[in-house]
């Protein structure tokens, strides 16, 4: 049956001051030995959560805004990228009613 | 003029479903490698593509047949430019107002919340970032795409005009990423409608409202493909009575 927001968790708003207790961020892998260093990644990402350093990408460290919409990984042509945490949201604006990550299946 | 020329047994041939298991036709292909292009190449988009792309948005299901969307495409680079410089000015507004991650403007905080509360559509904690990002000049709201479409909506019709307008929307997205093209959902563009200067411009005023726009153009490097997403709860009231939730 669905999944619904008791008052307690309404009540309380995620604060960025939080990361990890109220948000679980989104978080890519990239392969650091296969990345060419083309640098496609950095602006495909919309909150900027990627960053070149030594003509290789790696996600940024102070406040990596990912929510995984996968544009990076789609446009790597090494693939050397992989989502490996998807966004979580923790009180009043949680996520309901989702299943585990799959890529698209066929029936 | 094709479909008058097809014979029934064409058609039957069209419509038939495929067995179970079967590979992706061509119209799931691209509604799974349909990515939003953030980077641009400064190529104009040819006028024959966008009408291509215009004409699937003309033919999008709506309530009633009411078809309550009018389309503005904005291929003047100075005023995409100017666009930009308005709404980044009320990100700018947004971050100075509510901003508090800054050192010191942790008492900024609660303002915060209030409009998260306010106006949970606009101020969720997704776009309040994003207009984080786009007040301290990180990124542009239509990622310097050549062309915009914005997208009204007709207020006196049937059902839900917006959702209508969004159909039609999708249409054209669906259509563009299957010639080549790439594109982005940019509701940024709404504060536009708060200023009497925009509305006047863009010819804003009743019965149309601004609902969303699209940035289009050519994409740099190949954005489109397939990628992890989560899946959700499906709620399944069988024909047995049973009931199930499969994901």
């Amino acid at each position: 049956m669905p999944e619904y927001l008791r008052w307690k968790d309404r009540i309380k708003i995620e604060s960025f001051q939080k990361l990890g207790d109220d948000f679980v961020m989104g978080k890519v892998a990239i392969d650091q030995d296969s990345c060419s260093g083309c640098g496609l990644c950095v602006p495909a990402c919309m909150p900027r959560s990627i960053e070149m350093v030594n003509k290789k990408a790696r996600m940024v460290t102070d406040l990596p805004l990912c929510m995984d919409c996968g544009d990076c990984v789609a446009i790597c042509p090494e693939n050397s990228i992989k989502v490996i945490t998807f966004v979580e949201l923790k009180r009043a604006f949680r996520f309901l009613d989702r299943g585990k990550p799959e890529p698209p299946r066929r029936f | 003029m094709v479909e008058s020329t097809a014979n029934h047994e064409d058609k039957l041939k069209r419509i038939r479903p495929p067995e179970s298991g079967a590979p992706f036709n061509a119209v799931e292909d691209i509604i799974y490698r349909r990515r939003s292009v953030r980077y641009y190449l400064e190529k104009q988009v040819p006028d024959y593509l966008l009408r291509r792309i215009l004409e699937a948005g003309r033919f999008a299901p709506s309530a009633g047949n009411a078809q309550p969307w009018k389309f503005i495409v904005v291929q003047d680079k100075k005023m995409i430019a100017e666009m930009e410089e308005q709404v980044l000015k009320v990100c700018g507004w947004v971050k100075r107002f509510a901003d508090y991650l800054g050192p010191g403007n942790k008492h900024k905080e609660w303002r915060a919340r209030m409009l998260m509360r306010l106006n949970p559509n606009n101020f969720h904690p997704f776009p309040f970032a994003a207009m984080k990002v786009m007040a301290e000049g990180n990124l542009s709201p239509w990622h310097g795409a050549p062309t915009v479409l914005i997208l009204l909506a007709d207020k006196r019709s049937p059902g839900n005009p917006s959702l209508d307008v969004g159909i039609a929307g999708q249409n054209m997205v669906l259509t563009a990423h299957s010639l080549g093209l790439g594109t982005c959902w940019v509701s940024f563009v709404t504060p536009l409608s708060m200023f009497p200067k925009w509305r006047k411009r863009l010819g804003i005023r009743y019965p149309y409202t601004l609902v969303s726009s699209i940035a289009l153009g050519y994409p740099r490097g190949i954005p489109d493909g397939y990628v992890t997403r989560e899946t959700h709860a499906i709620d399944w009231f069988s024909e047995d009575g049973t009931f199930k939730v499969v994901y």
